[in-house]
């Protein structure tokens, strides 16, 4: 039901972006078919010839003035002069040498000058066998990887575990990269196919290098077999792209491709940059509607989510891969957001105590680990006694928060705080004995327990296939859709409607007899349940349980989440749980590799994901005016 | 003192958009005389003195029409500070003390008398000195002239109400230069003997000069206290006349009147059976419903009739649904059709057959954010199960026996909206009221309560829920107890009206007792035992 209204200059404005957004992938467009063109195929490879002869060619210079040199010093040694004459006599046989290749043209070649076709198609030989000969080494690496991820996992559990005591110390915990496991390749074997293609590629070489003979006389047959690093390297190398094969032949070759070819080097840019421009003015001519539907911060969140897409993709982020991760983010995350739910229904607003609820679930997944159960059966024990903790924790709480009506938000931070710090000591003093979980030495827990031992990756495992690139962790998937229906399921019951009737307008439910105190119990007890069943499931989906100071956080990032999906501090849907999962998941999830692409070796997506999580929370605050509820 | 006359407004007319509140209303006081303003809720007393005062809200909804003249100066007041400076005072009806501060330092708050000090002599006038002693001694001269012996150094928390009403009074006639002070309703709140006082001070207070405006719904102490009467209804000058030349009965009469019929429902006169079953019994039933404190209740009500409640604002009449439904809190007896019925236990007070449309119908009757029809099937959900359906042991709503069921009402009711889905808080006033009536009906309840249902709608809505308030109690035989400000609209569609003052029934009159009948039993005062005013 978007009405749509618009002022004559949103009209303007957005006719002007969309007619540069056309213009924009129109040449883009260009640009990317030329790539494929006669013209195209014929620039790039004019281009890499030039690369490789300009390499050649020095190669030939030097290899020349070597030549000379060493005449000269032979001369000079023969003549019985001591070692600062030979010198001198080499200095300048080099000097005279090198202006002499100048003059003779030995290390310059012309492209126009000379017959390439035979060099052509032998550097095409030279390319298509190497790309071949990549194609099959990043498969067999990615087999590899697969093969060894295990392992990857207990190292990274390992390293994790001698992190420890720092990350116990050090205050504010940093949320760790979701694909933190990198596999050692040390141990990785060229497979028969591989060292088949790697002697077709030697073949092709050799009679590369024939060809250049021919161009150039001085070299020999060692001068270029020290080149073949450096030309193969022009050519082709693992992973390459278009664009990568183009800087490096480009910068190589010093030749001026001219604007078609920087059309074409850029034509990816232009039309994704075209796409976003599109958007844009899309943006801008529904904007009154759209702020109507979604409200300021979820536009901009929107946008920045669709901006975020669209670097990616020019910066050859894979988009898939990000997208994959985003999908287990809002998997994992899920359920904690979920559990903001009860709490804003039933009148206590953001429940920023879900760290109560948090370390039920965190000691349902260490007694699971205790007990060495694994699979199915640990994850469902470790659920099972997550909730009947934080069922009993969350009763508690609920009466205190009976008894602070109106500070809720304050009470409830503060609540979490207490209880983490609280639990820092009891991480220490409990009497767990699994050395999976205990420090090596001393007493205490670890600060990071890798849980591949129970129930690690289950739900993400399940059923998950892969769709254009995309894993879907469906597992995960149906879990939080599980969750999610049975919640939709209760916010319909009779109790349902009376613990939103409560928290709406409590002199209302009060007037039809409700129980208003008993609401709010049922609601903040909901809430802290489903914070240790959503611990869980981002403890699997991670791969490792987080205990001392981390959960602190997980409250507010829930709670932006759940504000940024368009719910305020007294009224939410699961529709705002959904959307807000995601996109403040995608958000993070695509912000880290785009800012680190952009700015290398900075912590700005760190600095990103606090200012997201904590300016939407405070923007919520002042629309919802502090506590005022009704 | 050259002019006769000390205040005159001249025709005085005011608008809040399309609505005249003040039309014509002239005011005349002389120096040293007390004079009466009368009037019922909303008949431009509290108007005239936001104009009289200056009011930002007067001014900021376009001024009045008429002028003003101070000793017979055409003057303008441009805000309640100016109108200090010219010499008129108020004496509020909430009190505006300081608790934490002496007496003293409330009676001259803002106007302390100071002596320059070191401080003051480098920083300027702001850091002088407060001159203790002459402030008291200032202190000690207004209490005296109200007749306090209290010590002037003594902190104002803790004060009986009484006494922080002089301190008020005490206030303003320490202002110098002070020529006329406003009364507004300062006996509400008084026991009867401090009452006496206080007329007594007034006297004292006019004997120096001083006119006194004031403002009250006691009949009997208007006749007691004031030389002059000024009478308001509906916006318009009534009557002027002096106290000497009148009595309670005619100033009843004038102050309640007969208004326009247009807007009303007139119903069909009845003979109801003396000999019907009661259906509401209340005794001694006092609620702690704050502004409308009901003290000492006690009534009947019979099957199929239609039972008024009126009375003044604050005077406890709201009170009483609120607190046999158990909103607030309550004491007493209430039985219903012959089974008593537990009082502060809304869950039971709603099982057993009653229902309630609100006065605070977005406070207490609704929720603004749901829909329509989650709203009218709200109660009877949560009460009776119904809408419901079993799924696994849950109680889920019935999502198309609720869509059905408030499309019957919509129609029924003539709630003009979009459809069942559209948010209740989107709705005009009238159609809010249609869904609470909606909502009761819901309940099938055997006797209704419909408090102060006309509040905040327009004149066409106010027909429709008065109409079908009639329909539903001679169609389907639903005994009615409807709580009203408006006298008006309680005699065109009641049988029986109660007049509830200060907590406790009056009377209950017929629809066609005289005006005077009604006005006197606003004003506490049993007709019968005129004079003898019952002031708890």
């Amino acid at each position: 039901m978007l009405k749509f209204r618009a002022t004559k200059q949103q009209l303007i404005a957005s006719v002007l972006i969309a007619v540069l957004a056309v213009a924009m992938i129109g040449v883009g467009l260009y640009g990317l078919s030329a790539r494929s063109s006669q013209s195209g195929l014929k620039l790039l490879e004019d281009m890499r010839l030039q690369a490789i002869l300009n390499t050649a060619g020095v190669g030939a210079v030097e290899a020349y003035v070597d030549a000379e040199r060493q005449a000269a010093t032979q001369a000079v040694r023969e003549a019985g002069g001591g070692m600062a004459e030979i010198r001198e006599a080499s200095a300048k046989a080099a000097e005279e040498a090198a202006a002499r290749a100048e003059e003779m043209g030995i290390g310059a070649v012309d492209l126009s000058e000379i017959d390439t076709t035979p060099l052509g198609e032998a550097l095409n030989e030279l390319a298509a066998a190497q790309q071949a000969y990549y194609a099959e080494e990043a498969a067999a690496q990615a087999l590899y990887i697969e093969e060894h991820a295990d392992e990857a996992a207990q190292a990274a559990v390992d390293e994790a575990a001698a992190d420890g005591p720092a990350d116990a110390e050090g205050g504010e915990e940093m949320e760790m990269d979701l694909a933190e496991e990198t596999v050692d390749l040390s141990g990785f074997v060229a497979t028969e196919e591989m060292n088949r293609l790697s002697a077709v590629v030697d073949e092709a070489y050799l009679a590369l290098c024939e060809e250049i003979k021919l161009v150039f006389t001085a070299l020999d047959d060692e001068v270029l077999a020290s080149l073949k690093p450096t030309i193969t390297g022009i050519v082709a190398q693992q992973g390459d792209t278009f664009e990568m094969q183009y800087d490096r032949a480009f910068q190589a070759s010093g030749m001026n491709p001219g604007l078609t070819g920087s059309i074409m080097r850029q034509g990816r840019t232009l039309a994704i940059s075209g796409v976003g421009l599109l958007v844009l003015a899309a943006a801008v001519l529904f904007y009154i509607p759209l702020v109507d539907k979604m409200g300021v911060p979820r536009l901009i969140i929107g946008l920045f989510f669709v901006l975020l897409c669209l670097l990616a993709m020019i910066l050859g982020l894979s988009l898939p891969t990000q997208l994959s991760n985003t999908l287990v983010r809002l998997g994992m995350n899920g359920v904690l957001v979920l559990a903001m739910l009860p709490g804003i229904q039933c009148g206590i607003s953001l429940n920023l105590g879900l760290p109560i609820g948090i370390i039920g679930g965190l000691i349902g997944g260490l007694l699971c680990i205790e007990f060495e159960m694994s699979g199915w059966l640990g994850f469902a024990f470790a659920i099972a006694v997550g909730l009947l903790i934080s069922s009993v924790t969350g009763l508690l709480y609920g009466m205190l928060l009976n008894r602070l009506k109106g500070d809720e938000m304050s009470v409830t931070t503060y609540v979490g705080y207490s209880v983490v710090s609280l639990m820092c000591i009891a991480w220490l003093v409990l009497p767990f004995t699994s050395l999976v979980m205990k420090w090596p030495l001393g007493n205490g827990l670890r600060t990071t327990i890798g849980l591949q031992s129970s129930y690690r990756h289950l739900l993400n495992d399940f059923l998950s296939f892969k769709v254009m690139g995309v894993t879907i962790p469906t597992g995960l998937l149906l879990f939080f859709a599980l969750c999610c229906y049975l919640m939709w399921l209760f916010m319909r019951s009779k109790t349902g409607i009376a613990m939103s009737a409560a928290g709406a307008n409590p002199r209302f439910a009060a007037a039809t007899g409700i129980n208003v105190d008993r609401m709010r119990i049922i609601g903040t007890m909901l809430s802290t349940m489903l914070a240790a069943v959503g611990i869980i499931v981002y403890g699997q989906s991670y791969g490792f349980m987080q205990l001392y100071q981390a959960p602190r956080q997980m409250g507010f990032l829930a709670a932006s989440a759940i504000l940024i999906g368009g719910a305020t501090t007294s009224r939410a849907r699961i529709s705002h749980v959904i959307i807000g999962t995601f996109l403040f998941q995608g958000v993070l999830t695509l912000g880290m590799p785009v800012a680190n692409a952009l700015v290398p070796q900075s912590t700005i997506s760190e600095t990103l994901r606090i200012l997201i999580s904590n300016g939407i929370i405070l923007y919520a605050l002042t629309k919802s005016g502090g506590a005022t509820r009704g | 003192m050259a002019a006769e006359y000390v205040l005159e407004m001249k025709d005085i007319t005011k608008k809040y958009g399309e609505n005249t509140v003040l039309s014509g209303v002239s005011l005349k006081i002389r120096p040293g005389e007390i004079h009466a303003l009368l009037g019922e809720n909303g008949a431009g007393k509290s108007t005239l003195m936001n104009v009289l005062f200056g009011m930002p809200v007067i001014h900021a909804t376009g001024g009045f029409g008429g002028e003003i003249l101070l000793d017979g100066q055409a003057t303008t007041i441009a805000s309640p500070h100016d109108a200090m400076i010219k010499g008129i005072g108020m004496v509020h009806q909430e009190f505006m003390l300081l608790p934490g501060f002496t007496i003293t330092e409330n009676i001259k708050l803002n106007r302390e008398i100071t002596k320059p000090s070191l401080l003051s002599r480098v920083f300027g006038k702001s850091l002088e000195t407060l001159d203790m002693p002459a402030m008291a001694r200032d202190a000690r001269k207004a209490l005296d002239s109200v007749g306090m012996t209290i010590d002037e150094y003594t902190l104002v928390a803790g004060l009986p109400v009484g006494y922080m009403q002089f301190v008020e009074i005490a206030r303003e006639i320490d202002k110098t230069g002070i020529r006329l002070l406003v009364f507004d309703e300062p006996t509400a709140v008084l026991t009867e003997s401090e009452a006496a006082q206080l007329l007594q001070v007034m006297k004292g207070i006019a004997a120096k000069g001083i006119a006194i405006i004031f403002i009250t719904h006691r009949l009997d102490e208007v006749i007691a206290a004031a030389d002059g009467v000024t009478i308001l209804r509906d916006g318009q000058l009534v009557a002027e006349t002096r106290t000497k030349d009148t009595n309670v009965t005619q100033l009843a009469e004038m102050m309640i009147g007969r208004k326009g019929e247009s807007a009303f429902v007139t119903t069909e006169k009845r003979t109801l059976d003396e000999n019907a079953p009661v259906a509401l019994k209340v005794r001694h039933l006092a609620v702690d419903m704050p502004g409308e404190v009901v003290r000492d209740v006690s009534f009947d009500v019979r099957e199929g009739e239609i039972f008024g409640i009126g009375g003044l604002a604050g005077q406890g009449k709201v009170g009483i649904p609120n607190g046999i439904m158990g909103i607030y809190e309550a004491a007493g007896e209430v039985e219903l059709f012959g089974k008593p019925s537990a009082l502060n236990h809304a869950h039971a007070a709603l099982e057993s057959g009653m229902a309630m449309v609100s006065e605070d119908r977005r406070g207490v009757g609704l929720l603004l954010d749901e829909s329509i029809e989650d709203n009218i099937v709200f109660n009877a959900m949560q009460i009776r199960n119904d809408y419901t359906k079993n799924i696994l042991g849950a109680k889920l709503k019935d999502t198309k026996a609720i869509r059905r069921h408030a499309n019957e009402m919509i129609k029924e009711l003539d709630i003009r909206c979009f459809g069942a889905m559209q948010h209740t808080g989107t709705l005009s006033g009238g159609n809010q009221q249609k869904v609470c009536i909606a909502r009761a009906l819901t309940m099938k309840p055997r006797l209704l309560f419909v408090s102060e249902p006309t509040r905040g709608i327009d004149i066409g809505a106010k027909k429709l829920v008065l109409e079908t308030l009639v329909r539903l109690n001679r169609e389907m035989g639903m005994t009615v107890v409807m709580v009203s400000s408006e006298l008006m609209e309680l005699r065109s569609v009641c049988d029986r009206i109660a007049i509830v003052a200060e907590g406790e029934v009056v009377d209950v009159l017929p629809v066609d007792a005289s005006d005077a009948d009604f006005g006197l039993a606003m004003s506490g005062i049993k007709p019968g035992q005129e004079g003898g005013g019952k002031h708890a």
